[in-house]
């Protein structure tokens, strides 16, 4: 989507070109609900935009009643007669008692078979994604092919994939506005539901449950291609790079398997294989480092290595105080590894 | 004055709620610990179910006390609030017994959900016992003063009611902890 | 009768006689239902501007995209008291106070049924906003979890300080008081009211009160249980709520919505009470369908104990679960519309006096039924999960607390301040506070309905710079500070008005309800001579005794 501007949240760097198309206000602009991309978003837009039409209705004959109330039964000045004293009509209360039941009822229906459009049940089937909440990243895993990856969702455009959400620490909320529904990742309760993105784009979503300091820094950006480009970077995620041993990148191997780097991340192919940060194997693939907060720009990259905390206080990776020469040669390495 | 009473009856349903609430967890952990410490494995409802008679027993007693007054009987209602307190205050040891062999096992508040919800739901009920203790004790005092002429007594009445409903919410808490466990 | 006090009053114990104007010591000491009500007035009042102020901050940190005015961390702060103080500190304990001050003056009553336990749930509701309010000057801060307090993120170890705690403690204690305020009130209307005054002619103010008191003595223990259990956790290592030791994070939501939706009744209910009585007042005619007014806050009342589930349908709790709770939320509708019908059949045929009180009501009608219709919409499961946690809820509800409650508490204010103080409020500069009221308020909130099915998440301290979401941003917080305005207008009213204001006389908008029946303010005795009941409009029956409302009414 042309909408993935980004900026720090420290004011520099500001990404945002608002490019001629986006001054227009159009449905695609204006996102989320109006821009519905999946038959399951579409089911639940339909829905909304019905029952926003009924109510915009209803509202609309109260205020022209109270409208008419008060230019038509406004005290005159001068005028301390009382008026007729009305104490109420029985066969009026069971009129307008009666229509809202039916308007409910017919609500209640439309609810239902919504519901049933966007959650059908999955049967026995595996998931074909796995998705854990943390505070406050994304990890993306693929349990078919095996692939793990963080933030960045990728998927094969039109086709239905089921989602296992789980959360290891707090309850996150799973909500991408374009593609469905909003789902929680309770820890300790996994849930599931359909993923699709009708075409190829990018569809960009947030943590939507309050989950602590950095909640607001908790984005997702699903990428829907073509089969065949899936496929293709779903291999490239697989390819286990050679880790450099010369130059400045092999410096940046080294302070990566010497540093506490190793504690929390996991490089495929070194002895870094932990789980509590993103999988960094493929990061200079990705496109925003942070969840969201930069761009990925080897430039980028280094603020963030320098200072993680300036661009994301709270966040659990730690300022490690590394020298300027350290950070060129870490982001050097993380460059390194998917350049082959 | 019927004010006091009524509102020791919605305070008492106000009351219930607040214990469905601690029973309703309880039971919503019941089936889910897998290892460590459970009603089955760590509870005797023998011993538990020979105080409990003590506190339905006082039950008894207090009404034993509330139809003395009306009959005018000061020296028996004297006896009978005496025996209610002597009563309670038995439960209430057999519940400190419980509750240190418990915690000499290391079952604790904090050991798991079984022992989470098991010492909320008997201690609140504890607290609420030993209240009831020192109102009756006030009582009491107020009776040995002879400030009760009867026949009618609000304090009586209220404290009497209060003292039923503390006695059924520990027919339904022992119910729900030791005999769904054990029976 | 002994000297020594009795542990219950076995009589009626002459109250301590108290002077009104005896200094700080009468009011502290007070157990005068006037005075009580009185000092839960100006607590709320200080808490709104407190509440008001942690609003606009929030909304100056989210004028424009990336702006780093506030921490993330006090943001977080700031949005959780913003929430608990609105919530638990003025709306609630203003229509309590409101209620302590009105109900025995209504039904023709000396004081409450209990006047010494009246003191106390105010004091413990005073004492609680003061630990919660504490925890800003504690090292760790004030509370960052929400109103909500959502385990596992409120307990350890995603909370290691202290905010939590004092939040729960702080609420625990308030709602302790008004739990005790609940069984207070509906004692004093069973029992305290004048002969004549049947439940089937107490004011509809009365009833919702009824209907709240009842809410708030069975629906309190539920999260007074929750927060005992809390604490527990946070205190003693209990796990009733941490799913890594076996307990349940969903655990807490239920105990917490099954107290928190019917809580948003509580903060509805007696607001529809003054709006019931200032339209007839202001129309010049009864209540259209008294009974169905009454009856539909009984169901209203009923019916939001089983709707907790609405605010849980992105949890996952299936779709049978989530399908029951949609319809039992839709169905609140009805009883509601009801409402709304009948007062504006009431408004209408009549000779309505637009003075400030009724300005706000019949704004009130308007923005409620915005609020209300939003809500029905969003008690559709697959519309709640496109706009749950979005800006569209914070357009909602506030549309139904703003819009629905805080308007009606403006127009309760206009109303009875008369009664209250004995002196009017400015009519021009109530009108100001209206429409300045009325722009800031639907500027701030209209258009974040847009904003959050655009796809912008609640509870952000930032936010990216999405197409219009800076713009349309800007705009809401120009309407906050327009808003912001119209509070220091109308706290300048009140400022002016209570030194220079006109005389209010008795019965300054010839009323028909009992508190109007004895002098502005009342004496601290309330009446000398309650009027006789023959009707529920008791004064209008003595200005017309020629076609009083009941004329087959026999004389008690």
């Amino acid at each position: 989507m042309k909408h993935a501007s980004h900026y720090n949240d420290l004011g520099f760097e500001l990404t945002i070109d608002l490019n001629p198309s986006l001054r227009q206000i159009t449905m695609e602009n204006l996102g989320g609900l109006f821009n519905p991309s999946s038959p399951e978003m579409e089911a639940m837009a339909g829905l909304t935009y019905y029952t926003i039409a009924i109510t915009v209705v209803i509202l609309g004959i109260i205020v022209i009643a109270v409208a008419y109330i008060i230019i038509r039964y406004r005290k005159k000045p001068g005028d301390d007669s009382e008026p007729y004293q009305d104490f109420g009509n029985i066969k009026l209360e069971i009129v307008w008692t009666a229509i809202p039941i039916a308007m409910v009822a017919v609500l209640f229906l439309l609810t239902c078979s919504t519901m049933k459009t966007v959650d059908p049940p999955a049967g026995d089937r595996e998931p074909d994604l796995v998705i854990i909440g943390h505070q406050w990243w994304w990890e993306i895993r693929y349990p078919s092919s095996g692939v793990s990856t963080s933030n960045e969702i990728h998927i094969p455009a039109g086709e239905k994939m089921l989602v296992r959400l789980e959360s290891i620490d707090v309850i996150h909320d799973f909500w991408v506005p374009e593609l469905g529904r909003k789902i929680d990742l309770v820890p300790g309760h996994p849930n599931y539901i359909w993923l699709v993105a009708g075409k190829p784009g990018v569809y960009l979503g947030a943590c939507a449950e309050f989950c602590g300091e950095q909640h607001a820094n908790m984005r997702i950006r699903v990428v829907a291609e073509p089969e065949d480009e899936f496929n293709k970077w779903q291999d490239e995620q697989l390819a286990i790079p050679r880790t450099p041993t010369e130059g400045i990148a092999g410096e940046g191997a080294k302070l990566f398997q010497t540093m506490a780097c190793m504690n929390c991340h996991t490089i495929r192919g070194t002895a870094a294989a932990a789980r509590v940060g993103p999988d960094l194997t493929h990061l200079a693939d990705r496109a925003t480092i942070g969840a969201g907060v930069l761009t990925n720009t080897p430039e980028n990259l280094a603020k963030w290595l320098a200072n993680p905390q300036r661009y994301k206080q709270g966040a659990f990776m730690p300022n490690m105080k590394l020298s300027d020469s350290e950070v060129k040669s870490i982001v050097a390495y993380l460059e390194a590894l998917d350049e082959q | 004055m019927a004010n006091n009473k009524m509102l020791v009856g919605f305070f008492i349903a106000s009351e219930s709620i607040f214990f469905l609430m601690l029973i309703l967890a309880y039971v919503n952990f019941h089936g889910s610990v897998t290892s460590g410490p459970t009603a089955v494995n760590s509870l005797n409802p023998v011993v538990t179910g020979i105080f409990s008679l003590f506190l339905f027993a006082s039950s008894f007693t207090i009404w034993l006390a509330g139809k003395s007054l009306r009959e005018k009987n000061h020296f028996m209602l004297k006896v009978w609030i005496l025996a209610t307190i002597a009563l309670g205050a038995v439960f209430i040891f057999g519940q400190g017994l419980e509750w240190s062999g418990l915690i000499d096992k290391n079952i604790t508040i904090s050991r798991n959900v079984f022992g989470t919800t098991f010492f909320t739901l008997t201690g609140f009920h504890g607290f609420h016992v030993c209240v009831g203790l020192i109102m009756l004790s006030l009582l009491l005092g107020l009776a040995l003063a002879g400030d009760f002429k009867g026949p009618k007594s609000d304090a009586v009445e209220c404290i009497s009611l209060y003292w039923h409903f503390v006695d059924g919410v520990w027919v339904v808490v022992f119910s729900v902890i030791y005999l769904w466990a054990f029976l | 009768m002994s000297s020594r006090i009795p542990l219950v009053p076995e009589n009626t114990v002459p109250l301590p006689s108290l002077k009104a104007n005896n200094g700080l010591l009468s009011w502290v000491s007070s157990v005068d239902h006037k005075q009580i009500g009185i000092m839960y007035l100006i607590i709320t009042l200080i808490y709104f501007l407190l509440g008001g102020v942690e609003a606009l901050l929030i909304r100056v940190q989210l004028a424009h995209p990336g702006n780093d005015f506030l921490t993330p961390e006090l943001y977080n702060q700031l949005f959780t008291m913003h929430g608990t103080t609105m919530i638990f500190f003025v709306v609630m304990p203003f229509l309590i106070g409101v209620g302590v001050y009105l109900l025995p003056l209504m039904i023709g009553a000396r004081d409450m049924a209990f006047p010494r336990l009246n003191a106390l749930s105010f004091w413990l509701f005073f004492f609680g906003g003061i630990l919660l309010y504490y925890s800003f000057f504690t090292q760790s801060g004030a509370p960052d979890v929400g109103w909500f307090a959502y385990a596992p993120l409120s307990e350890k170890p995603f909370s290691l300080n202290k905010g939590p705690t004092y939040w729960a403690l702080g609420l625990l204690a308030s709602g302790i008081g008004s739990v005790a305020s609940g069984l207070n009130n509906v004692v004093t209307i069973l029992t305290m009211r004048t002969p004549g005054m049947t439940m089937r002619r107490i004011p509809l103010f009365v009833w919702m009160m009824l209907v709240t008191s009842l809410l708030l003595v069975f629906v309190i223990p539920i999260i007074t249980a929750a927060f005992a259990m809390m604490l527990l956790d946070s205190i003693l290592g209990a796990t009733f709520f941490t799913p890594a030791h076996g307990g349940s994070a969903i655990l807490w939501q239920h105990f917490f919505w099954g107290f928190g939706h019917p809580e948003v009744y509580i903060l509805i209910l007696p607001a529809f009470g003054i709006i019931s009585e200032v339209i007839p007042v202001f129309s010049r005619k009864p209540i259209y369908g008294y009974e169905f007014v009454a009856a539909s806050t009984v169901a209203i009342g009923l019916l939001s104990l089983g709707v907790w589930a609405h605010h849980m349908f992105a949890v996952g709790l299936g779709n049978v679960t989530n399908a029951f709770f949609s319809l039992a939320s839709m169905l609140i509708a009805i009883p509601t519309g009801v409402k709304v019908l009948n007062w504006v059949a009431t408004m209408w045929g009549g000779r309505i006096n637009f003075a400030t009180p009724m300005l706000f009501g019949t704004a009130f009608i308007i923005e409620f039924v915005i609020g209300g219709l939003t809500g029905v919409a969003i008690a559709s499961v697959p519309i709640d999960w496109v706009v749950t946690d979005s800006y569209f809820i914070v357009a909602h509800f506030h549309y139904a607390i703003f819009g629905g409650s805080v308007f009606a508490i403006f127009a309760g204010v206009y109303y009875w301040f008369p009664k209250f103080t004995g002196r009017m409020l400015s009519e021009t500069l109530g009108k100001w506070h209206f429409w300045l009221t009325v722009i800031g308020f639907n500027m701030t909130f209209f258009i974040q309905h847009f904003l959050g099915v655009m796809g912008m998440p609640r509870r952000t301290y930032t936010y990216y710079d999405m197409p219009y979401w800076g713009p349309m941003n800007l705009i809401s917080t120009i309407g906050a500070m327009i808003l912001g305005l119209s509070v220091i207008v109308f706290v300048w009213n009140i400022l002016v008005s209570l030194r220079h204001g006109k005389p209010a006389g008795d019965n300054p908008w010839n009323a028909w309800t009992l508190e109007w029946a004895t002098t502005s303010p009342p004496a601290v005795e309330n009446f000398e001579l309650v009027p006789p009941v023959r009707g529920r409009r008791p004064l209008w029956d003595l200005a017309h005794p020629d076609m009083p409302d009941e004329p087959d009414a026999k004389i008690v």
